[in-house]
């Protein structure tokens, strides 16, 4: 799995404040020359490993729980350095950003060792190998049988992925479709979007064992020595820690215990497949509104509190504090929230939850300021007048007169507010954050069904949005009587 | 002898580079109720908004008891602005408060008084405008005369040594007007010093003790209401109040 352009921006984000000094301080430098990889984990107790569970037969959930051939490989090193393992759950574009940034340890995650991750990480031996594969409908198998019979036909992998590259270069006049997850893809092809699926071979079994009308053609495309296998990333200049790892691995390769690691998976993806209808996985959906809502609640109230800041600062005589406000206000409104999101969890040492939750919050702060200097603006000039010809001083004339008035004008535009929120946290996944987006891909990796995870997560979001909206009429118009 | 209570010396205003406000030299002494009229756009609102600095002078002083406000910084104006209230002809009551909390904010805001006193002393006052009864009403559900009765009762509760009115009336129907002037000539007769813009030229013949005739900017001409009304000396002056005693 490589997915590129996504991984240049991050990696991007990562240079830029990496290079800036005062971020650079939580980052500790390590030279080469004295390397303490190894005993650094020793000390500490923990090896820390990045995944991105949806990707099985490699890492998936089964009761909410990791598990796979990674993880069961991670476990071995762990094991044999003597430490506890931790499985840390992110985005896989987000997963080298981790390294860079001491988050975690390593990444396995099914990672090809290319060579331009090589630059910003160093790579353990290559621990797997399970070769290339096209996923077909059961019903064409009688035109595909292998990838040359793909020309000008319609092929579909994930953005940016080895199998993305393979495709395009080997297969004459093909017609590409991209889509960052495979589940995606599966859609396509049972929709006959595409006529074909580039994967992994272990992936596309896994999944052609879970569809009985797909079936696949293993062993494809011409492949070289280093545009295949996964092995394990690490920080740059952990020397020892990829020696040690190494140990593993040999010893992994010369027992044969990826097989056993392969079954296994197997079997877990059985309790997963055991029972697939969405009512069973539903404590996946629970808890992902659960956090949704969280998010968003948060965020709003903290985007309130920032967003009347803000205005006030916008609005103040004192120019320098303007002239903040007003770059904050522009610059937040000018950039993705997405790539806030990821600034702020890997440019400052804090949990993934706390960084989405910040990041939707001073977002959302921004919005909410130009609302409220809005609502400020159209109070009556008479207002502010006599709260000041009666003494008042100006922060009384805000508190007690002026922002109460503003707030109830611009009640609806907050619960709007609120309410998109509710659909644009979804960024959060990103860095893992469990919120409804991120299981949903969840529910899909586990059970093989593209579709329905989707519906389910629709009715939901569309049961909250319409129910809060609601909600919010009904307040509204309680405080017009107020 | 009566003390000085207001004095302006040369007072000037300009929006926008135009003058409105040319040079007024006024003083105001202490209980004295004056009565400023004069053509729309004569500059009296503005005039009247300068002398508590909700209106920057562009040049020229105010000096109230004794000291210059008007270069004064924004915290030191509050304590000065607490000595005198203001009445605007749109009322200007907190939608967002009911009447009684209207009165009582002030004080316990500027002048640190419990919420008990503040209470207190707002019914007395309320009592005092005839509106008891409306101190749990939101001010959208009074008339525009209660309402009004309300802001001077609001104004009253700093203890105001002087009270500007801007057109208390102007925005009143006929049959409202009345409950208010009266409310506000009882204040005079308790000895209140009152600085008064108003059309209502009843008010200002019974009630003031000078009648100011303001027009293009500048005070054209002032005198008792005998003088003003009876002889009027300024040509301007005449030619509007046969205008307005015309209709
Ligand atoms: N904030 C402002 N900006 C620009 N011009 C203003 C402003 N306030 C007042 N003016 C102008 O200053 C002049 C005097 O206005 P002012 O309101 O003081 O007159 P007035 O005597 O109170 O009139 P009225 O009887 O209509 O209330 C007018 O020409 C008016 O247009
Ligand atoms: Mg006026």
């Amino acid at each position: 799995m490589q997915k590129k352009w996504l991984h240049r921006i991050v990696a991007l984000l990562a240079a830029l404040f990496l290079t800036v000094p005062l971020l650079a301080q939580t980052q500790p430098v390590q030279a080469a020359a004295n390397d303490t990889s190894l005993a650094d984990i020793k000390k500490k107790g923990t090896l820390v490993m990045g995944t991105s569970p949806d990707y099985p037969p490699y890492e998936f959930l089964v009761n909410n729980k990791p598990v796979g051939m990674d993880i069961d490989i991670a476990k071995q090193i762990a094991k044999d350095i003597g430490v506890k393992l931790v499985v840390k759950q992110m985005d896989f574009d987000a997963l080298l950003v981790g390294i860079e940034t001491h988050k975690i340890d390593m990444v396995l995650s099914a990672m090809t060792p290319t060579p331009a991750r090589k630059q910003s990480v160093d790579f353990s031996n290559v621990y797997y190998n399970s070769g290339q594969s096209i996923i077909i409908n059961k019903t064409d198998k009688n035109i595909y049988k292998n990838y040359k019979n793909f020309a000008n036909k319609k092929v579909g992998a994930q953005t940016g992925s080895l199998q993305y590259d393979l495709v395009k270069k080997q297969i004459k006049g093909v017609k590409m479709t991209g889509l960052t997850k495979v589940t995606d893809l599966i859609i396509a092809l049972k929709t006959h979007k595409i006529d074909g699926i580039a994967t992994e071979s272990a992936v596309a079994t896994a999944y052609v064992k879970n569809n009985p009308d797909l079936m696949v053609l293993n062993h494809q495309f011409n492949l070289s020595e280093t545009d295949s296998g996964s092995a394990i990333a690490f920080h740059k200049g952990s020397g020892t820690l990829v020696a040690a790892a190494n140990k593993t691995i040999a010893k992994i390769k010369k027992n044969n215990l990826t097989e056993k690691y392969l079954a296994d998976a197997g079997k877990s993806l059985k309790v997963n497949v055991a029972d697939t209808s969405m009512w069973h996985y539903r404590s996946y959906f629970i808890k992902g509104v659960g956090y949704t809502l969280l998010i968003s609640l948060i965020a709003v109230l903290i985007g309130v509190v920032l967003g009347t800041l803000l205005a006030l600062s916008r609005l103040s005589h004192f120019l320098p504090l303007k002239w903040l406000a007003t770059a904050y206000v522009e610059f937040i409104r000018g950039t993705p929230l997405m790539i806030q999101v990821m600034f702020l969890y890997f440019g400052l040492n804090i949990p993934a939850l706390t960084a989405g939750v910040a990041g939707v919050a001073m977002n959302s702060g921004a919005y909410v300021a130009e609302y409220i200097r809005g609502g400020i603006d159209s109070v009556p000039k008479g207002q502010v007048e006599a709260a000041r010809s009666l003494g008042l001083s100006y922060k009384d004339t805000m508190r007690y007169v002026i922002l109460p008035q503003a707030l109830k004008i611009i009640w609806p535009s907050l619960g709007n507010e609120f309410i998109s929120l509710i659909k644009e946290s979804s960024i959060v996944s990103v860095i893992g954050v469990t919120d409804l987006i991120y299981q949903l891909r969840l529910v899909q990796a586990a059970t093989y069904k593209g579709i329905a995870p989707y519906a389910v997560a629709m009715v939901i979001y569309f049961i909250l949005v319409f129910g809060l909206t609601r909600l919010l009429n009904f307040a509204e118009r309680k405080m017009q009587h107020a | 002898m009566p003390s000085m209570m207001i004095e302006t010396k040369g007072l000037k205003k300009s929006f926008d580079h135009t003058e409105v406000i040319k040079g007024i030299d006024a003083q105001v002494q202490q209980g004295q109720v004056i009565v400023i009229i004069g053509p729309s756009g004569g500059g009296k609102s503005t005039f009247l908004r300068m002398l508590n600095m909700l209106e920057q002078p562009t040049a020229g002083t105010v000096t109230f008891e004794g000291q210059n406000i008007t270069d004064l910084p924004a915290n030191k104006l509050d304590t000065v602005r607490e000595k005198m209230g203001m009445v605007f002809q749109s009322f200007n009551l907190f939608p967002n408060m009911d009447v009684l909390a209207n009165v009582a904010l002030a004080p316990q805001r500027v002048k640190g008084s419990s919420q008990k006193a503040a209470s207190e002393q707002a019914m007395t006052l309320l009592d005092q405008v005839g509106l008891a009864d409306k101190a749990h009403a939101y001010p959208a559900s009074l008339s525009g005369g209660q309402q009004q009765r309300v802001a001077i009762a609001r104004a009253l509760a700093m203890g105001p040594d002087v009270m500007l009115f801007d057109e208390p009336t102007s925005a009143l129907d006929p049959e409202m007007v009345g409950e208010v002037l009266k409310v506000m000539q009882g204040l005079a007769k308790e000895g209140m010093t009152m600085v008064v813009v108003t059309h209502e030229m009843g008010f200002a013949r019974k009630v003031a003790d000078e009648v100011w005739f303001m027009d293009g900017g500048v005070l054209a001409e002032k005198g008792t209401p005998e003088q003003i009304f009876d002889h009027p000396q300024n040509e301007r002056t005449q030619s509007f109040l046969a205008k307005v005693l015309e209709q």
